[in-house]
């Protein structure tokens, strides 16, 4: 029963290809809360918010942290495209927390501004979390 | 005698060129690799992309977003030559910056106010010693460029582009078709275009998924849109090194085979030169002893 449970998952950044795997479950941070994927899902198209994506599979689960972008359910594939997939080792814990300081330090004038530091403070706020 | 060690001196020293050429030559060969998987490996996401974009471009019925309109008159247009920061590349910078040239000459025929911005160190010390004026230098992105270098430049293009600042954005690249061809080309950024689906509707209708969309197809089209352009930049930036690096590659090669040539040469001189000497010192001795008997 198990294997018949699996769906393909791949991670895509501009740079490279992250992971290519078959998930048993996914969960997207999306741009308004987090998303659970299992196997036959109805066709998804959404757009990624700054946080954790945490895939299980058979081998165990696996964690990255995701900077944006989109994730497409169809046909018992998951895509996501991000322009910034990293896996917790590869954060970057002192700079993570400089780039908080540097967020918290941003003056707010209108809301673009205010916009910019609030992603800026999450992605800062993740990542510390993350790497943890 | 004096003509003698002058060829061997310079064999010495078209073989230490040799050598230097054979050896850049191979690095070029395995950058090209590196630069080439980094080139692929950004085609899937582009590819997803473009796709993604067109299936929303139908279910949003048509796209209207301000990186798409034909700006109205004012702005400047903006001109971005993507050249190498090393040189020794053959035609390479030579050919970009020509196609460049040309391009700007016609935008001053038409009267247009344009910016030019220049990427890597060999094109603008180019334009410098052209004295050609240039509105930015960008000599930082090295033979890696990485997304996060890019994507600022991109950003701000589109900042602008939206103002109104800037009516279009050209990149100048080396277009990286395959190892045997690269074809410099003038690629329109900004506005978008091309991204219209095409009307055959009967074909596609029942093929069509019925995606659950998250937030609606519009504001993901807004989103969507400057990833596309932020990729296609990137894009022109990796094809730019790994043509770069085939570039340099085939220039080795030439200089290496050309090293080749005047090392046989010389030999051949050398030879000759020595025989010739023999023959004589020869003719010399039989000379000499023919006098005394």
């Amino acid at each position: 029963m198990a294997s018949s449970e699996i769906f393909h998952c791949s991670v895509v950044t501009p740079e490279r290809a992250v992971l290519e795997c078959e998930a048993k479950f996914v969960a997207l941070p999306a741009w308004d809360g987090e998303v659970g994927i299992l196997k036959g899902r109805a066709p998804l198209l959404c757009k990624l918010g700054i946080g954790r994506l945490r895939i299980e599979t058979a081998a165990g689960t696996q964690v990255l942290f995701v900077d944006g972008g989109f994730a497409e359910m169809l046909d018992n594939r998951l895509t996501i495209l991000t322009e910034d997939a990293r896996a917790p080792e590869e954060l970057d814990r002192q700079a993570a927390s400089a780039n908080l300081d540097a967020a918290r330090g941003l003056t707010v004038t209108d809301d673009a501004s205010f916009e910019a530091r609030q992603k800026a403070l999450q992605r800062a706020r993740t990542q510390l979390r993350l790497a943890e | 005698m004096a003509n003698r060690r002058v060829l061997v001196q310079r064999r010495k020293a078209v073989r230490n060129i040799h050598k230097i050429t054979r050896t850049m030559q191979m690095i070029a060969n395995a950058r090209f690799q590196a630069a080439y998987k980094r080139a692929v490996a950004s085609k899937p996401y582009t590819e997803k992309l473009a796709k993604l974009v067109e299936d929303l471009a139908k279910a949003a019925k048509g796209i209207d977003h301000p990186l798409m309109r034909e700006p109205e008159e004012g702005g400047v247009a903006l001109v971005m030559v993507i050249t190498s920061t090393r040189g020794l590349c053959g035609g390479y910078n030579g050919n970009i910056l020509r196609l460049a040239g040309e391009h700007i000459r016609g935008l001053e025929e038409k009267g247009e106010q344009f910016e030019l911005h220049m990427v890597g160190k060999k094109g603008v010390t180019y334009l410098k010693f052209a004295g050609w004026p240039m509105d930015r230098e960008i000599t930082d992105i090295g033979e890696v460029p990485r997304f996060d270098q890019v994507e600022p430049l991109a950003n701000e293009m589109m900042e602008r582009f939206i103002k109104g600042e800037i009516r279009s954005v050209d990149v100048a690249y080396m277009n990286f078709v395959s190892t045997g061809k690269q074809i410099p080309v003038v690629e329109r950024l900004l506005p978008l275009s091309g991204l219209e689906p095409e009307i055959e509707e009967e074909a596609s209708a029942e093929a069509e998924v019925q995606y659950e969309f998250s937030p609606d197809p519009t504001e993901l089209l807004n989103e969507l849109l400057p990833a596309t352009v932020r990729i296609a930049l990137f894009q022109a930036f990796s094809d730019a090194v790994v043509s770069e690096q085939v570039a340099r590659m085939v220039a080795m090669t030439a200089a290496t085979e050309a090293a080749e040539d005047i090392i046989k040469r010389l030999t051949q001189q050398y030879n000759r030169a020595r025989q010739t000497a023999i023959t004589m010192e020869l003719l010399d001795i039989v000379g000499g002893a023919n006098a005394l008997s």
